[in-house]
């Protein structure tokens, strides 16, 4: 018994015990190598244990009832550690020319990658506030990163004072969940739904404001508003880390939890099914319009994330039914974003120099004429996030229309189809500006060392973050051509 | 339950007490404004009206250790609960419980490891710190 | 067996990508790159034939599924490879002439600017017909037709600093877009009707689920037809491929008289089962490949431009493999498009050797007497010609062709008017051959190769550095080993390719038809079958007809077409065949004007208006929802106070 909960629960005590290692080694000895190598290698090993793992404990019972790591868990882990593996690899180069401490950054992203796979494997409300809270806490300190910079640390409060906010919400929610049920487990919310209890107030309320810590993690709307400030603010690869780790942990849940309440009386839609609703439908109009405009690229791609959020919803939305192909389509979705999303901050933390990220759009004008294979790998990112054809995004977003017509639910479909033409605008836009050239400019001398250009010159010191961007492009293909990883048993 | 006997009864009741409320607020801010004296002079708009000046701003800079100090006081403060909940039940937890709580301390201690030697317990005044930030300086 | 089968497509594909990525590579790696990657890929297709034939037990198809695409419950795209002896043929035809006329574009383009471009868009023309002739499905093929379209379209407008090029590419790639428009249409009815798109399981299911002539059938196939008409330039949309001459030769020989152009031949063909149930758009197809190949004879006859009069030629000559797919002779236009291949793209590598030398001289009547000056040319494209004039027994050619015209007397689909046409086009296409060789090679040297070069001549030849190195342009006689080989190589195929089929009465050797006959039916024969040796003495005896009316009108007594062409009656006919016929006249007034004033007219239209209004509407909640992001900690928090409201709400009331 021991030794196999010791197995399934390996990826997870491998990350945590590597954080604790790290910090002890930065107590003796700091070294900004050392501790991205650490972490890389704890990252990778974590990878590595999920396929021994696979696919997870039969059942869930012998972990205390604490958390259930099944094959939905551990695929979820893979998105999670991989995320933070790209995460770490991104920010070596990042950091280093900064006159910032950077060893505790790794030490954080292991932390909030715990974090979220103890989320992303949740069956009981106590391992759902732990791991909620072990994921904001990392976040907070690493929004805040960049403690020369005014606006990491307002990222950093921001995102301090609403979680707690939520994390308030949420443990008020839980507590009206404990208090209808008598029970701390996730399951223990099927019963009471099923019965048909005539007073359902407390369990629906608790239910509600269990969503809306979900939605917050999320970035749903009307919750959505602190993503772009906290994205902007925060170093670029800690952006990359809260739109791929933070998120897949809380989708992960977020479909365990829609998994058991939205089985209430069978055939018969109950509220949370037409609240996830509102949440989809909204979240896709409110991310895709407040991007429309956007000149900072940072926040157009937190408005982006939350409208991706939203389409992903589609596929939450009938998981009443059970149906393998829907959490599929989850996993798939969630998994072709964070290949997007990571590639696009990775090409953010490229673009950048000297401390100075290159946040405006105006400073990507014409980088297709500086760095063409640059422009080409963010031009790749953003159509996989448009969900063009033959990348990874498009099969995401197929999948979940796909998802959303088998299950009849038109009016989502039809939002997701509107949004995907919204959508193709701010990215063609950005896509366009890539490829202008700058007015002051002429087609003979690229190589100008004024202001904007000089920050995108190709630099030597960029080696680890072109070989990982290299490495999410040939994923991006490969999941985009390829969907094996689709049809994992879930 | 009270909602759920509400929920048997009429509504109505519920809307008059609304429609009171409403009235009962206009009512007295309307009479306070008709009845009420007024006067206009020297120290009206002045905090206290009293005449004293307030000196200062409001908001006084503490020095973070402070904040630190207590951060370090909660943390290290749960790990006595811990204990104490593991004390209770030593015999039923047994060996295993034993190794938790010792993994438990050893997660504590490296922190603390690590606390004492990035400097966060120097107790010192700020600025006579040595700098473990490359950027404390400016 | 042949699991490397797809290394083949993917060799110039990766030439493609190669190629694009690696910019600013020396012209001899960008040979290397382009010639090679086809090469190798022509190599492999030889020796994948020599495994697939020679293997044991009868032949049976091979596929090789890669991966799917899109795993739903009811609709699975594969990207999977088929090869069976049709796509053997094809595949080994497609690669084997590219590799001939990638090693003659070596010399060809290598004064060109634009070097590295053309290879890559030829590498990805080769990738892209590879992947059109293996699909195992119409998804795929629907992809690879749609790939040969685009290079097309890239290889037409090569030289796109001249807006004529550009034009005559959006030309091409607009009037086979309608074609491409009604096989997409099929596609669609075929996947509504079979459930698949799989093209081995819908040849299986066809006779079920459809009756022979149902209405469903005829649609189906007219629609396919639709596609292959455009892609061939068959009639009524045969009018882009003169203009596609604006690309450089070598694109002309290789996509628009070799492979792509017969595309519409292999669709046909390959669904043979749809058009087998539809026995009145067979008889269409004849009808249309009858006609096609007398008008465009009769234009090819009237042309000035060497390119031009190979165009209307090859637009003919696909007539004839229509005309054999209408009779339900599928292995002889196969035949015929392997015959038609190596000749016709010899004779445009060796037009282009003609061009060369005359620095971009086009006009026939500008030449003259270059068989002196050139004598491996004019001996090369005399190969071809013969061929192409289907000389008795001696050439490639004449096989094919007197195949088509005994079929289209023998197969009960199949009339003696049909077979007139076909008679009447022989004597033609004879006679616009050799006018050509005659006008060409012998006579006067009516104007001596310039030393100069005309503008365009310099700014296709030369340019900047290189041109500086050698002032002067090649002189015709200077002409590299990688042009002369490929012209050597494929004129003696135009002379020996015929021998894989013979006529029954010369000896029995009947491979191609056996192999083909594993996937394409034989055309049902009459009854009465003609005799075979007097077909081809009447087919024989019109190819020399043709060629000494030639000889003649061109050679013997010049002065006869000249005043032939003043008799009021001829000169009217002369200037419509000029001109194909007069439709780009005709659709240009009833489809590009009408279209053109529609639009004009339609410019502020109240659909722009609701658009329009969808963009206002986005940028004006845009402005709202913006000024929500107040950046204030405290909005946030009452933001997720009202989440927590508005969720509330919903779940507790619903």
């Amino acid at each position: 018994m021991m030794t196999r909960d010791l197995l399934a629960l390996g990826p997870m005590l491998i990350t945590a015990g590597g954080a604790v290692v790290l910090l002890l080694a930065l107590a003796v000895c700091r070294s900004h190598a050392f501790a991205s190598a650490w972490s890389v290698l704890v990252l990778a090993a974590a990878l590595a244990a999920i396929p021994m793992t696979w696919p997870g404990a039969p059942a869930s019972g012998d972990l205390l009832n604490l958390l259930a790591i099944d094959s939905w868990a551990l695929a979820f882990w893979g998105i999670i550690f991989g995320s933070a593996l790209v995460v770490c690899l991104l920010g070596f180069e990042y950091f280093r020319p900064l006159a910032v401490q950077a060893e505790e950054f790794y030490v954080l992203v292991l932390l909030s990658a715990t974090g979220a796979a103890v989320l992303a494997a949740a069956d009981h409300f106590a391992t759902v506030f732990l791991g909620l809270e072990l994921l904001s806490v990392s976040l907070f300190a690493l929004a805040a990163y960049r403690r020369d910079q005014a606006i990491s640390i307002e990222a950093g409060i921001k995102y301090l004072v609403l979680a707690g906010t939520s994390s308030a919400l949420l443990l008020f929610g839980l507590a009206l969940l404990y208090f209808h049920t008598a029970s701390l487990r996730l399951s223990g919310l099927a019963g009471p739904l099923l019965a048909g209890h005539p007073d359902t107030i407390a369990l629906y309320a608790g239910i509600a404001l269990v969503l809306v810590a979900m939605g917050f993690k999320l970035g749903l709307a009307p919750m959505h508003v602190w993503t772009p400030d906290v994205y902007q603010g925060s170093p670029a690869p800690v952006s990359a880390l809260v739109g791929s780790v933070s998120k897949a942990g809380a989708m992960a849940f977020m479909v365990r939890l829609a998994g058991v309440t939205l089985t209430g009386t069978p055939g018969v839609r109950n509220g949370v099914f037409y609240g996830l609703l509102v949440l989809a439908i909204a979240s896709m109009f409110t991310g895709n319009l407040l991007a429309l405009r956007q000149p900072n690229i940072k926040r157009l791609l937190a408005y982006s994330s939350i409208a991706h959020m939203g389409y992903c919803l589609l596929a939450v939305l009938p998981m009443a039914a059970g149906a393998a192909l829907d959490r599929q389509a989850v996993f798939y979705y969630m998994l072709a974003h964070a290949v997007s999303i990571l590639g696009a901050f990775g090409c953010v933390c490229a673009a950048s120099e000297n401390g100075r990220e290159a946040q405006h759009v105006e400073d990507y004008r014409g980088l297709a004429w500086r760095r063409p294979v640059l422009a080409g790998v963010f031009s790749l990112m953003l159509l996989s996030l448009a969900g063009i054809p033959l990348t990874a995004g498009f099969l995401g977003k197929f999948y979940v229309l796909a998802s959303g017509v088998r299950n009849a639910l038109w009016l989502p479909a039809v939002c997701l189809v509107i949004n995907s033409g919204i959508g193709l605008f701010y990215y063609l836009r950005v896509l366009g500006t890539l490829y202008q050239r700058e007015e002051a400019e002429s087609p003979d001398q690229f190589a100008t060392s004024t202001a904007p250009s000089a920050l995108l010159q190709p630099s030597p010191q960029l080696l680890l973050t072109h070989l990982t961007l290299a490495a999410l492009v040939v994923l991006l293909i490969y999941f985009g051509l390829m969907p094996a990883l689709a049809s994992l048993p879930m | 339950m009270a909602l759920a006997l509400a929920a048997e009864g009429p509504i109505w009741p519920l809307g008059v007490y609304f429609v009171l409320v409403v009235v009962l607020a206009a009512g007295i801010l309307a009479f306070s404004y008709v009845l009420g004296q007024r006067h206009r002079q020297q120290a009206t708009d002045v905090p206290y009206e009293s005449g004293m000046t307030p000196t200062g701003g409001a908001r006084l800079r503490f020095p973070v250790d402070f904040y630190l100090v207590a951060m370090f006081f909660v943390i290290f403060d749960l790990e006595s609960v811990f204990l104490f909940v593991w004390a209770v039940a030593v015999r039923e937890l047994g060996w295993a419980g034993y190794v938790e709580v010792l993994i438990f301390m050893a997660v504590l201690l490296a922190a603390l490891a690590y606390l004492w030697r990035s400097g966060a317990l120097d107790w010192r005044a700020s600025g006579s710190k040595p700098a473990p930030d490359k950027e404390r300086g400016q | 067996m042949l699991d490397w089968l797809w290394v083949i497509p993917a060799l110039p594909l990766a030439g493609f990508v190669l190629l694009v990525g690696l910019r600013g590579l020396p012209r001899p790696v960008i040979a290397l790159i382009g010639v090679g990657s086809v090469g190798a890929s022509a190599a492999l297709a030889l020796l994948a034939a020599v495994r697939y034939l020679s293997a044991a037990g009868p032949v049976v198809p091979i596929r090789q599924v890669l991966w799917t695409w899109l795993p739903l419950t009811s609709f699975h795209p594969t990207i999977g490879l088929h090869l069976d002896p049709l796509s053997l043929l094809m595949m080994v035809v497609v690669t084997f002439v590219a590799f001939w006329i990638h090693l003659y574009s070596t010399g060809y383009m290598a004064c060109d600017g634009g070097y590295g471009r053309f290879f890559a868009y030829m590498n990805l023309f080769v990738g892209a017909m590879l992947v059109l002739v293996l699909a195992d499905n119409l998804l795929l093929l629907y992809l690879g037709w749609e790939g040969v379209g685009l290079c097309s379209y890239l290889l037409i407008g090569f030289w796109y600093t001249d807006p004529a090029n550009g034009r005559a590419a959006m030309k091409a790639f607009i009037v086979t877009r309608v074609g491409d428009a009604a096989l997409a249409v099929g596609l669609l009815l075929l996947y509504w009707h079979f459930g698949t798109l799989d093209i081995q399981s819908i040849a299986l299911q066809a006779p079920h689920v459809w009756v022979s002539g149902s209405g469903l059938a005829i649609a189906a196939a007219a629609l396919l037809l639709g596609g292959a008409v455009g892609k061939s330039a068959q009639l009524p949309l045969q009018t882009w491929l003169p203009d596609a001459m604006a690309g450089p030769t070598p694109v002309s020989a290789l996509i628009h008289a070799a492979t792509m152009v017969t595309a519409g031949v292999y669709l046909i063909a390959r669904m043979n089962a749809i058009f087998e149930l539809a026995l009145p758009v067979g008889q269409v197809v004849a009808v249309i490949g009858a006609v096609t190949l007398l008008l465009a004879a009769c234009s090819a006859l009237t042309q000035t431009d060497i390119k031009r009069i190979l165009a209307y030629s090859t637009i003919s000559q696909i007539g004839y493999m229509f005309l054999a797919l209408g009779v339900g002779a599928y292995s002889a236009a196969m035949f015929h498009f392997m015959t038609h291949a190596f000749f016709k793209s010899l004779l445009f590598l060796a037009a282009g050797a003609i061009i060369l030398g005359m620095h971009h001289e086009q006009n026939i009547f500008k030449m003259g007497g270059l068989w002196r000056r050139m004598p491996l040319t004019f001996v090369t494209f005399l190969a071809g010609a013969l061929s192409l004039a289907a000389l008795p027994f001696v050439t490639a050619g004449f096989y094919s062709k007197d195949l088509i015209l005994y079929e289209t007397l023998a197969s009960q689909r199949g009339s003696p008017v049909l077979w007139a046409c076909g008679l009447v086009g022989a004597v033609l296409t004879a006679l616009y051959t050799f006018r050509l060789v005659f006008v060409v090679f012998f006579g006067p040297a009516r104007r001596e190769p310039q030393r100069g070069g005309s503008a365009r001549g310099t700014a296709a030849l030369g340019c900047g550095s290189f041109q500086a190195q050698k002032p002067e342009p090649p002189a015709p006689t200077h002409i590299s080993w990688t042009m002369t080989l490929p012209l050597v190589v494929l004129a003696v195929f135009a002379i020996v390719a015929g021998a894989v089929e013979l006529p029954k009465n010369v000896y029995q050797v009947t491979l191609l038809s056996d192999w083909l006959g594993v996937v394409l039916p034989a055309a049902p024969q009459r009854e009465h079958l003609p005799s075979l040796a007097k077909v081809q003495i009447i087919a024989g005896a019109a190819s020399l007809a043709g060629i000494v009316a030639a000889w003649l009108l061109y050679r013997r007594f010049p002065s006869a077409v000249r005043v032939l062409r003043l008799v009021r009656p001829w000169r009217q006919v002369y200037r419509l065949w000029q001109g194909g016929w007069g439709f780009d006249w005709l659709y240009r007034r009833l489809v590009v004007e009408p279209f053109v004033y529609l639009a004009r007219a339609n410019r502020r239209d109240f659909i722009d208006l609701f658009y329009g209004a969808i963009g206002e509407s986005a940028k004006l909640l845009h402005a709202v929802l913006s000024w929500g992001q107040t950046g204030k900690v405290g909005w946030y928090a009452a933001c997720l106070v009202i989440g927590a409201i508005v969720l509330i709400t919903i779940l507790v009331l619903t």
